[in-house]
């Protein structure tokens, strides 16, 4: 090999040259659709609040900025030095979820999941959902074998039970069912067997029951919970979110009702719609295409990350990218299906959609560990 | 790591992730094009909030244009709650001492469930003028308080006609339950009785509404729709204040004059404890007054009343005022159903025109074992006399063999049994509705066997003999037994006589108008001819003017100017078990191109001739302007 060629050859596998294009733009372009219905979502309570409208628009904005730069910091290191502080940033996080269960910890609305730093909120399940898919697949890509014994399954199974459990005390079933999701996935990829797996659902039903018994729930995550298994039979209301939601959606039709002329948006009958539901303002005001397109982004998003596991170099950065993908997959199934009535009401935002920075910077830091990966994959 | 098992086992999880966007685009294929119309029907709901502008109820007029019922401006103290806001509490205190009514009521008026939070609800009303003034002046202190002016129902004439009129109420459930009250919703005002309830639909109007967009917290928003309230029409009626006037007073003279009669069966004064008055044009059955004491006032109905007071003023101590004894009222007819019976028997061929019949003291059907005796009302023996002296002398004793006569058709029964009398006492619109247009009309009995088993198998107490004799007819003969009618069915009656066997459906309906006049809607008479013979009809009506000739009310009737005016008429004394004497009297008149026929009813006024016959003068003398006598002590007569 000459010299030349060498050179080609480095230049050739220099990362920066393997950016990947359709994530980044799959991601933008959820960004700018999150801007334009935030906007629709919240303008006219603004106004009547004679606040500026563009409010939350600029804040988001703002967020989005943060988190391009977050992408490009989270991309900028080599992925394998994670592997080496996985326990360290696993054990960090569970720390931070001890830690806001005391008295510096912030409750809002009956649930004690924040901290206030200089006037930002600071979720530790957020970072949580980030250290699990580090520590799981730090974890696994050491195991010798390719296919994955019933120890070892039970192992990846404690480490993500214990911030599971964690963050289902705040109470937040939402993240916990994200973090088991994540579990389910980083083990298929890592070769799971279906028996096992068939084993670790029957023990999670025995504990969920157990859970119920035991009165760990809050009255009313079950009473949500009911009300999504029986809408007919509720005596709380509980589904009021529900069915304004599906009210939403439905009277979006085929082409929407048009932009910024959803009366369930507008009117304020939709609750925490720039947030939780923000799917609604797209099902209301773009109609199923608009809704459909939305889910093509996600779609494309996904696939870039499952084909950003199937292209990294080793197994970590696989299993890295595989929890990645099963983070943004659950995140945007149950939230979707949230709205549509098919999956109970737990308060997960849309990815890179939904108001708020928390959530939003996490995905971000998500897609830079993809990008990471991608770029790396052949030095 | 790119080896084949890793890309089997991220395929197995690209399909997980497959399914979920398989589940979420099936589902939205259902919610929004499938279902689409639905929640978009559903959507409109939630944003859209209708308020309705209650429509000015029409007015209600006598025959000449005077009015009856009109409406008059309330002042109406409302709240709204969401301008109140916080300071709600304190304000219903101050409202409190300002209004005198515990604030405790008012915070229940307040949340009066029919209202949205942004409309003012009225928590008092007819207030005074200084509560309006003070209100306006401490505005500050009052926030989203509002003194409203709102029409409430108004009575020019007092009570005048108040049963005719009726009065309004709240809606009931079964109300809101009856397809004929769409469109209606709770706490809406409808008409209870009377003209307000029957002519509900002319008089209501149609309310207009205004479209609010409002959000989920129901705050509205603004308003983009108005349909303006369409007023409603004007009912005038064929009743005539004049006329009415008179009869209510000649009734309420005849009372208390009543109350001063020795009644020597019972050894008291005549208790008197009600009547009732009916004045009908009988050629058209329109009403010219319809009176019935003791009677009420129909503005105490404006306000809301505690059941305690309901009860005091409309309980049985005061003998019921709320009941219209002349529609809803059921009496023995006592003689005054003779010309009934006798147009009946001579259809039927029992008697005949030109025959002389013996009048004795008494009479007993024949072949009867237990010899029962039927008196007449009088001990004199007057031998053999015409039919139309036993109409005007109320001969009983000619009338029992009568009703003897339809025993021996009937029995022994055939099928179909032969109720010959029943039949034609029903033509004459007897036992059933007259149908005039006012609510809870009771319909009367005419007694037949089948009525007589039946009603003893329901009420054996009450009831005692379930079989069918030949007393039934005699009594039956003379109106009594178990015969009953109201003022009003026999006012109806006399009318078919009067105009020569043409039965109209009395009523008090003329027209519906706009408020300029208009005439939007007219009554249709509905008359028919009824099975008798002109002649024969002819011949009671000219036997009836010899009754205050001649007859059992000439003493009611001295001094009267029967040239003026001609007066055909029947005295009536009805026997109510346990009770004093039910005097009746019911008169034809025709003069100066107008007839009438007046029938009065005075429940445990004695005789025909004592009570009801001086009442029914005074009506005529009022309704054709002649001088009105006092009234004279009637004499014993039937």
């Amino acid at each position: 090999m000459d010299v030349v060629a060498t050179k080609l050859y480095r230049w050739e596998r220099r990362p920066l040259r393997h950016l990947d294009p359709v994530l980044l733009i799959s991601v933008l372009a959820l960004g700018i659709v999150g801007l334009v219905t935030i906007y629709s979502a919240t303008h006219a309570s603004l106004v009547a609040q004679e606040i500026d409208p563009g409010f939350f628009l600029k804040k988001q904005l703002a967020f989005v900025t943060l988190g391009i730069v977050v992408i490009l910091v989270a991309a900028s290191f080599d992925y394998r030095f994670i592997k080496v502080y996985a326990g360290i940033i696993y054990v960090a996080s569970l720390a931070l979820l001890v830690l806001v269960r005391t008295p510096l910890g912030t409750t809002i609305r009956g649930s004690q999941r924040w901290f206030q730093l200089f006037g930002f909120q600071l979720a530790p399940s957020e970072l949580a959902k980030l250290a699990l898919v580090a520590m799981l697949a730090a974890f696994l890509s050491q195991l010798r074998s390719s296919d994955l014994s019933l120890p070892d399954l039970y192992r990846a199974t404690a480490i993500a039970a214990v911030p599971g459990f964690l963050v289902f005390l705040q109470p937040d079933l939402g993240t916990s069912i994200v973090l088991m999701a994540i579990l389910v996935g980083i083990l298929v990829v890592a070769g799971a067997r279906a028996r096992h797996l068939g084993v670790l659902a029957l023990t999670a039903i025995v504990l969920i029951f157990g859970a119920l018994q035991l009165g760990l729930v809050k009255d009313y995550q079950i009473a949500r919970l009911t009300a999504f298994f029986d809408p007919q039979n509720d005596p709380q209301r509980s589904d009021y979110n529900r069915t304004q939601a599906e009210i939403a959606i439905g009277s979006g039709g085929l082409l929407g009702r048009g932009y910024l002329k959803g009366t369930q948006t507008n009117l304020d009958f939709v609750p925490e719609q720039h947030t939780d539901f923000i799917f609604t303002v797209i099902g209301e005001e773009f109609g199923f295409t608009g809704a459909i397109f939305v889910l093509m982004l996600f779609a494309l998003l996904i696939w870039r990350a499952i084909r950003i596991a199937l292209l990294a170099k080793d197994p970590f950065g696989t299993y890295l990218a595989a929890g990645v993908a099963s983070l943004l997959a659950i995140q945007m199934f149950v939230n979707v299906g949230m709205t549509l009535g098919i999956m109970p009401i737990t308060g997960i935002p849309l990815p890179f959609v939904s108001y708020g920075g928390s959530s939003f910077l996490t995905n971000c830091a998500a897609v830079g560990l993809l990008l990471n990966i991608h770029m790396r994959r052949l030095t | 790591m790119t080896e084949g098992r890793t890309g089997l086992r991220l395929k197995v999880f690209a399909a997980l992730v497959a399914f979920m966007f398989a589940a979420l685009t099936t589902r939205l294929w259902f919610l929004q094009v499938l279902a689409a119309d639905q929640f978009r029907d559903e959507a409109r709901r939630n944003a859209v909030r209708l308020l309705d502008i209650p429509a000015q109820r029409g007015r209600i007029l006598d025959d000449n244009g005077n009015l009856l019922v009109k409406n008059r401006l309330s002042l109406v103290v409302t709240v709204n709650k969401q301008e109140a806001g916080s300071h709600l509490e304190d304000e219903l205190y101050r409202l409190s001492n300002l209004l005198g009514v515990p604030a405790e009521e008012l915070a229940a008026r307040v949340e009066d469930p029919r209202y949205y939070v942004f409309q003012p609800v009225p928590v008092e009303a007819d207030v005074g003028k200084r509560i309006d003034f003070y209100i306006s002046e401490h505005q500050r202190q009052f926030p989203g308080v509002t003194v409203i002016q709102e029409p409430v129902r108004v009575y020019p004439e007092g009570s005048l006609a108040a049963h005719v009129l009726g009065y309004l109420g709240q809606i009931s459930s079964e109300q809101l339950d009856d397809p004929a009250f769409a469109g209606y919703r709770p706490g809406d005002e409808v008409g209870v009785t009377g003209v307000e309830a029957t002519y509900e639909r002319f008089l209501r109007g149609t309310e207009g509404v205004v479209k609010y967009r409002v959000n989920s917290a129901g705050q509205n928003l603004d308003q983009f729709g108005e349909q303006q309230p369409v007023r409603g029409q004007d009912v005038v009626l064929t009743i005539d204040i004049k006329a009415q006037r008179i009869a209510e007073e000649s009734l309420n003279l005849g009372l208390q004059y009543a109350h001063g009669i020795y009644d020597s069966d019972t050894g008291r004064d005549l208790q008197a404890s009600g009547g009732a008055v009916v004045v009908m044009d009988p050629v058209t059955g329109g009403i010219k007054a319809l009176a019935s004491a003791p009677s009420f006032d129909p503005s105490l109905f404006v306000r809301s009343m505690s059941s305690d007071e309901y009860e005091r003023r409309f309980g049985a101590a005061k003998s019921y005022p709320l009941l219209d004894r002349a529609i809803q009222g059921l009496y023995p007819p006592g003689s005054t159903y003779k010309p009934f019976v006798l147009l009946s028997a001579l259809r039927r061929g029992i008697v005949s025109t030109t025959d002389y019949y013996p009048c004795p003291p008494a009479w007993a059907v024949p072949e009867d074992p237990l010899h029962e005796v039927f008196h007449n009302w009088t001990t004199a023996n007057l031998g053999s006399i015409t039919l139309a002296q036993s109409l005007y002398d109320s001969c009983d004793t000619v009338f029992y063999p009568i009703g003897y006569e339809y025993w021996r058709r009937y029995y022994p029964p055939t099928e179909p049994p032969v109720e010959q009398i029943q039949r034609d006492l029903q033509a004459f619109g007897f036992g059933r509705h007259t149908d005039v247009d006012l609510p809870f009309e009771q319909q009367g009995r005419v007694p037949d066997a089948e009525w007589k088993s039946t009603i003893h198998k329901q009420y054996p107490k009450s009831f005692p003999d379930g079989q069918w004799f030949p007393g039934d007819f005699v009594n039956m003969s003379i109106g009594q037994g178990d015969t009953l009618v109201t003022p009003l069915q026999l006012a109806a009656a006399y009318s078919a006589i009067q105009n020569g066997g043409r039965a109209c459906p009395p009523h008090v309906f003329d027209r519906a108008q706009e408020a300029d006049g208009q005439v939007l809607r007219s009554w249709h008479a509905r008359c028919h001819r009824i099975p008798f013979l002109q002649a024969q009809i002819e011949y009671v009506r000219q036997a009836l003017t010899q009754v205050p000739l001649q007859g059992t009310a000439v003493s009611a009737f001295i001094g009267f100017p029967f040239s003026e005016v001609e007066v055909a008429g029947k005295t009536g004394t009805a026997q109510v078990f346990g009770q004093q004497d039910y005097s009746w009297f019911a008169a034809m008149t025709q003069a100066q191109g107008r007839q009438y026929v007046v029938v009065a009813l005075v429940e445990q006024g004695g005789h025909g001739s004592s009570t009801a016959a001086p009442i029914v003068r005074r009506i005529i003398e009022g309704l054709y302007g002649l001088t009105n006598t006092q009234f004279t002590a009637g004499g014993e007569t039937d």
